[in-house]
């Protein structure tokens, strides 16, 4: 028997399977782009230059928690008159970002024959 | 710049202590960054409602704010699908508790609302064993006494696999709604007119008092068997009703037993004047007595039994759901 799935539901569903999708791709492109250092909003700006938008309540957090799991370092400077929150990629980042940049690329590769 | 710090106050206040301070100043500064990018394109100062506009993109205060906190919950992941059956069997024991006592009280002769009292009382009895059940599966949680399900699971234990022809099961069960159907117009008939039951013998010894007093008890088991086996009959691969319906019966049946043992005689002579018939029917009922004690008995190890694998039978459907998840 075939189940009419009504649209909002359906998109509710496309919604969260996206931002699952998207969530572990986003860890990995900030760690990528902090190979150079960069505060908040320059980071998001870079990110959306390159088709990765992300919303400043995903970011700053995200930032915090890889901070935590020592994979970033940042620190306090001023620029423009005004004191900014620098971050860059740490040895341990350095290390785990080259992994799961081979992860991503055996995915990748995956997916491409599968799809 | 009032209504950026408005907002700022509002998120400081739900962040974690520790980090406030830090937050709101890399927040302060990339919303300030927003702004002076968006005014030196526009070549003028934003208005208020285009800074309102830049806010709403944030997402409210606290919805911000939330994203800064630690992933919370009370009871995690592995140990919910365990919690979720053990409260639905804790709620539905606790349901049949007071649904007995009420039975019982019913069956008793207390007045009709003052019976009905402990089944009224189900809501704030539930709340209780919610309430329990939730705090005890939260402190396993929470002190690291998790039930290491992955550990424990052995495929020796699974649920055995469900009969391949559910045709051949329902045709079992439409024989058995019939006969139950039968037995129980029977039963309750002759409860009535002794005659039905005892036939030629009720001459020499009829039921005791305590059969009609527990009247309404016999009326619940039937029709609570009926409807069981016509659920059954609809769903004939739910094997969990199978052991819910015969923990419910079980239970219906220790209430039987209580008042029928409790009672001074379970039968009494047809004829109180015949010392011999007098004589035959206190030694029928002592040696019922006896068998009423053991059907007891039986029946508290057949309801342990009972709920024991259905709490296996939960933990089994729980572990091969963790497993498998």
């Amino acid at each position: 028997m075939q189940h009419m799935v009504e649209a909002p539901a359906n998109n509710e569903v496309l919604e969260n399977l996206r931002l699952e999708l998207r969530r572990g791709c986003l860890i990995l492109a900030v760690l990528a782009e902090l190979r150079s250092e960069r505060y908040g909003y320059t980071l998001r700006k870079a990110l959306a230059q390159q088709g990765l938008e992300i919303d400043e309540g995903t970011l700053y957090p995200l930032l915090r928690r890889l901070e935590s799991q020592g994979l970033l370092a940042s620190e306090w400077r001023e620029e423009d008159k005004r004191n900014k929150r620098f971050y860059r990629l740490s040895a341990d980042g350095k290390l785990i970002l080259k992994q799961l940049s081979a992860e991503w690329k055996s995915i990748n590769a995956s997916l491409n024959e599968i799809l | 710049m009032e209504l950026i710090d408005r907002y700022l106050q509002a998120v400081k206040f739900s962040l974690p202590r520790a980090q406030r301070d830090d937050i709101i100043k890399e927040l302060r500064d990339s919303i300030l960054s927003q702004i002076e990018e968006k005014e030196a394109a526009l070549g003028r100062q934003l208005t208020k409602d285009e800074q309102v506009e830049l806010l709403k993109k944030l997402g409210s205060p606290m919805h911000l704010a939330s994203r800064y906190g630690k992933q919370q919950h009370v009871i995690g992941a592995t140990m919910f699908p365990i919690y979720w059956r053990v409260l639905k069997a804790a709620l539905g024991l606790a349901f049949l508790v007071q649904a007995g006592a009420s039975i019982a009280m019913a069956a008793a002769g207390k007045p009709f609302i003052q019976s009905l009292s402990p089944l009224l009382h189900y809501p704030s009895v539930a709340l209780s064993v919610f309430g329990w059940v939730t705090v005890v599966f939260a402190a396993m949680d929470f002190f690291g006494a998790k039930i290491q399900v992955s550990d424990r699971w052995d495929p020796r234990k699974l649920p055995p696999l469900v009969k391949s022809d559910p045709r051949k099961s329902r045709f079992e069960l439409i024989a058995r709604l019939v006969i139950q159907i039968i037995f129980g117009v029977w039963w309750l008939a002759g409860l009535h007119y002794q005659y039905l039951i005892f036939g030629p013998g009720i001459a020499l010894l009829k039921f005791g008092p305590v059969w009609h007093s527990i009247y309404p008890v016999f009326v619940v088991i039937v029709l609570v068997d009926v409807m069981f086996t016509a659920v059954m009959i609809a769903r004939p691969h739910w094997i969990q009703g199978r052991h819910v319906a015969l923990l419910v019966m079980s239970a219906l049946g220790l209430v039987v037993l209580y008042f029928l043992i409790n009672a001074p005689e379970v039968f009494v002579a047809s004829d109180p004047s015949a010392l011999q018939s007098q004589e035959l029917v206190k030694s029928i009922n002592y040696g019922i007595h006896i068998g009423l004690m053991i059907a007891a008995i039986v029946n508290v190890i057949n309801i342990g039994k009972e709920a024991m694998r259905l709490i296996g039978w939960s933990f089994g459907r729980a572990s091969q759901a963790s497993v498998g998840s």
